[in-house]
């Protein structure tokens, strides 16, 4: 970095002085002797005119850039945090009884309805019992206790991989499903929508996706007014619902449009049980504000904790009481592109066409795309997680432009998109696949904390495992239930995604680890001197500028320099031989002759050969491979040229003690060759 | 600057000297420049000595003085202002100072003064602060490190 000085004359002769100029001032900032810190032009300057629109284009889409120091860190209120990390798990309740409802159904004349209601409440206890786990979960890990990290750390890395994969499993799930379901409640205002869920939901993840590529951080009250505006009116709802029904005054609805089962069943405990395993889809998201501790603001712990218990009554409350009105109105699914239970709810308690309809089904589908966006900040963290750990590509740790994990967004968008596009858009096909993997973290994840309160026995340990220990076994019961019933519908591609994912992190994983022991440099090795011979091979199209270059580079990299000709015709071969040694004396120039056209081989053979006549006593050479290249200024340009250095680069890639160099020729270089060549040795580029 | 209709200076000269003083001077010039928007030069002049000519590479390969200006720059930013970075060579960093507040028509010379005392206690001003304080044309402010207790 030497700058430009310029003298200044100043007012006396003892005044004189010198503007030293500093042209890395725009690019970057020292911070200490031999250290720079690069600035924002520095990171990404596309050189054409294509890649500056482009980056133009990526800028109004996803904001400037930010810096690692512009990361906002701000701790959430005890409020604020139960908004942001509850709207996955209340928003379930917004289709957990529909999923009852719809398994309930099948038996004849509607004999099974008055299950549901008990179903919820078995529902609400297992609730209970994960959420009173869960909140052990927040007192061990301040730092944050997802699923894996708790199983990695007490039980195995492997069981923490089969939780990792679960999760992320999870994490798509909840977005496709709560897109399809926020899709349904936008139905229930506005039925023409229907033939265009596809195309609203694409539109929706998109948006999501391009809100986080932006950095968009759970912090601000938008996020909080929905998830209070969806519980404010779901429990006047349920309030009014259960009035109604104390005081005598229910009008059963009688439903045009009526969910048909794919044929009628028995009453059965499979079947209740079925029904069961459905209606457990209200406990996703539970585990959101364990993963999240430390958001909270301090004691975080005990304020996690606390959001956890009041999370849990909120969707407890819900989910029963809607499951109770529903009832008591005589409320049903409807079939394809009609209402779902709660906006016919909605419908029966506050009448159809009023206000408070409008602002529900508006807030349900508000808090629906809130929880999807809950997984766009969880997965890529999880993701990044795992690839510090090295079991996910290292692309998923690094942060974009805006400090957002953007490989791990684009991906979770892209399959949540792909599963809702296969499964039509229908939460009811997609849910099937949901639980099962929520089921496997929250087992795992209990047995973890039993291991964790054994191995650290503070005081109050024994109570701490048991209740950890209850939450295991219970969750490991209806994870049996989910997977078994659910089976056929669709669990089983979870319970075959689980195990691929898994071999797939642990392939990456040993990947990566036989890379790192073959690069690892013994610590404490003083690094030698290097003393193996250099040998340059430069391969020639013919006499031009850009050879010359590449020959002057090659010089000042070693002694034995030599130029290869591969040559079709002998004549031409001959031509060329006479010129170069008039031309470029002290470098010997080989000509290959080869009848059958090719490129590429005979100077990989030739190679070859050199290696093979090196003495075998003495260590093998380092060949540098020096490759002219004329340098292309636009797309039409780099068609017409380098084609056969391209080649020649990819042919040498990976050979053995074999270094490639590209030694560019700019036509807007000065040369300094101007006045030794004369002007018709100069064309043609090579390559060409 | 007696007027108080008037913006306290519309151009400022900043003297860095890279000592500590120089975060407390930038913050404070931006602070001050803010409502009148005035133009702020940063200026660090690295000293010739007579063996050496004066357009020596000298100020263009030191680290050391390119991170006292960049340093400089980064304070200005992180209180959302500008700073213009100047990198001088001269055989007399005050008679510099100087020349360049006057040629640049600045209304103000602020200059940081750390706290050192000589062999025997006495207060040690050094000879760059007199100097400008008796010949810049501008109005000149320094601003002194606060004493640290061992030194008291």
């Amino acid at each position: 970095m030497i700058g430009g000085r310029r003298p200044i004359a100043g007012r006396k002769i003892a005044d004189r002085r010198v503007r030293v100029e500093r042209p890395h001032a725009p690019y970057f900032r020292y911070s200490g002797p031999g250290q720079l810190v690069a600035r924002e032009a520095a990171s990404e300057r596309p050189k054409t005119a294509t890649g500056r629109f482009l980056a133009r284009l990526k800028n109004v889409a996803l904001g400037r850039p930010l810096a690692n120091e512009e990361e906002i860190g701000e701790r959430l209120s005890k409020k604020k945090a139960l908004a942001i990390f509850s709207s996955d798990a209340i928003s379930s309740s917004a289709y957990a009884t529909e999923e009852i409802l719809k398994v309930l159904i099948a038996v004849a004349a509607g004999a099974a309805l008055a299950y549901s209601v008990g179903i919820s409440i078995a529902i609400a206890g297992l609730l209970a019992v994960v959420s009173v786990s869960y909140r052990q979960v927040c007192r061990a890990y301040p730092s944050g206790g997802g699923a894996y990290v708790v199983a990695r750390d007490n039980l195995s890395q492997l069981l923490g991989l089969i939780a990792a994969a679960a999760l992320l499993i999870d994490y798509v799930m909840t977005v496709a499903v709560s897109t399809a379901s926020a899709i349904e409640q936008i139905q229930s205002i506005a039925p023409q929508v229907y033939p265009f869920r596809i195309e609203v939901a694409a539109l929706s993840i998109s948006l999501i996706t391009i809100g986080n590529l932006r950095g968009l951080r759970e912090s601000g009250n938008i996020f909080a007014i929905p998830t209070y505006l969806f519980i404010g009116l779901a429990l006047l709802m349920i309030g009014t619902g259960l009035v109604r029904v104390l005081a005598g005054d229910v009008t059963p609805l009688h439903q045009q449009n009526v969910f048909h089962p794919p044929s009628p069943e028995p009453l059965t405990v499979f079947l209740l049980l079925k029904a069961f395993a459905s209606g457990s889809v209200a406990l996703t998201g539970v585990e959101a504000i364990a993963n999240g501790v430390p958001a909270f603001k301090p004691p975080e712990s005990r304020n996690a904790a606390n959001t956890m218990t009041a999370m849990a009554i909120l969707l407890g409350v819900l989910f029963v009481g809607i499951t109770i009105v529903a009832h008591a109105f005589n409320i049903v699914p409807t079939g394809p592109g009609g209402d779902s239970v709660v906006a016919l709810e909605a419908k029966t308690i506050f009448g159809s066409g009023s206000v408070l309809v409008l602002a529900f089904a508006i807030a349900t589908a508000l808090i629906l795309f809130l929880a999807a966006n809950t997984s766009f900040n969880a997965f890529p963290r999880l993701a990044a997680i795992l690839a510090q750990d090295g079991f996910m590509p290292r692309q998923f740790g690094f942060r974009g432009d805006r400090l957002a994990y953007s490989y791990g967004i684009v991906l979770l968008a892209a399959i949540a998109f792909g599963i809702l596009y296969a499964f039509g858009g229908d939460t009811h096909a997609l849910i099937p696949l949901y639980s099962v993997g929520v089921f496997v973290c929250f087992t795992l994840s209990q047995i973890g904390m039993v291991k964790h309160w054994r191995a650290v026995r503070e005081r109050g340990w024994r109570w701490r495992a048991a209740i950890n220990a209850i939450g295991a076994v219970l969750t490991f019961v209806v994870l049996i239930v989910v997977a078994s019933v659910k089976f056929v519908d669709g669990a089983y591609l979870v319970v075959l995604l689980i195990p691929t994912l898994v071999a797939l992190m642990l392939f990456i994983s040993r990947q990566y680890q036989a890379s790192a022991r073959e690069l690892a440099v013994r610590p404490g090795l003083v690094v030698p001197l290097p003393h193996r011979e250099e040998r340059v091979v430069i391969p020639i199209p013919g006499i031009n500028r850009a050879v010359i270059q590449a020959v002057n580079v090659g010089r000042s990299i070693g002694d034995d320099v030599r130029a290869v000709f591969i040559s079709e015709e002998p004549d031409e071969a001959a031509r060329i031989r006479a010129r170069w040694e008039q031309q470029v004396p002290g470098v010997p120039l080989v000509v290959v002759e080869s009848p059958y056209r090719a490129l590429v081989g005979p100077l990989l053979a030739y190679l070859d050969v050199l290696d093979r006549a090196w003495p075998p006593d003495k260590e093998a050479p380092i060949t540098f491979v020096i490759v002219p290249e004329y340098v292309a200024r636009s797309w039409w340009e780099r068609i017409l040229y380098n084609q056969s250095a391209r080649r020649l680069r990819t042919a040498l890639l990976g050979r053995p003690h074999t270094v490639v160099v590209n030694v560019p020729y700019r036509r807007e270089d000065p040369s300094t060759l101007d006045s030794t060549l004369s002007p018709e040795s100069a064309p043609p580029p090579p390559g060409a | 600057m007696s007027n108080p209709e008037q913006p306290p200076f519309r151009r400022a000269v900043i003297a860095l000297n890279g000592g500590p003083a120089d975060e407390r001077i930038v913050r404070l010039a931006a602070e001050l420049a803010r409502p009148s928007r005035a133009e702020l030069v940063a200026v660090h002049v690295v000293e010739i000595d007579w063996t050496l000519p004066l357009d020596a590479d000298v100020a263009g390969r030191s680290d050391e003085a390119q991170r006292v200006l960049d340093e400089a720059e980064a304070v200005a930013e992180q209180v959302h202002y500008k700073i213009e970075p100047v990198l001088l060579q001269a055989r007399d960093v005050a008679a510099a100072l100087v020349d360049e507040a006057s040629e640049r028509r600045a209304d103000l010379l602020l200059i940081g003064l750390s706290y050192k005392t000589r062999f025997g206690g006495d207060f040690a001003i050094g000879r760059t602060v007199p100097y400008v304080l008796k010949n810049a044309p501008c109005a000149v402010w320094v601003v002194r490190e606060p004493i640290v207790e061992e030194q008291q």
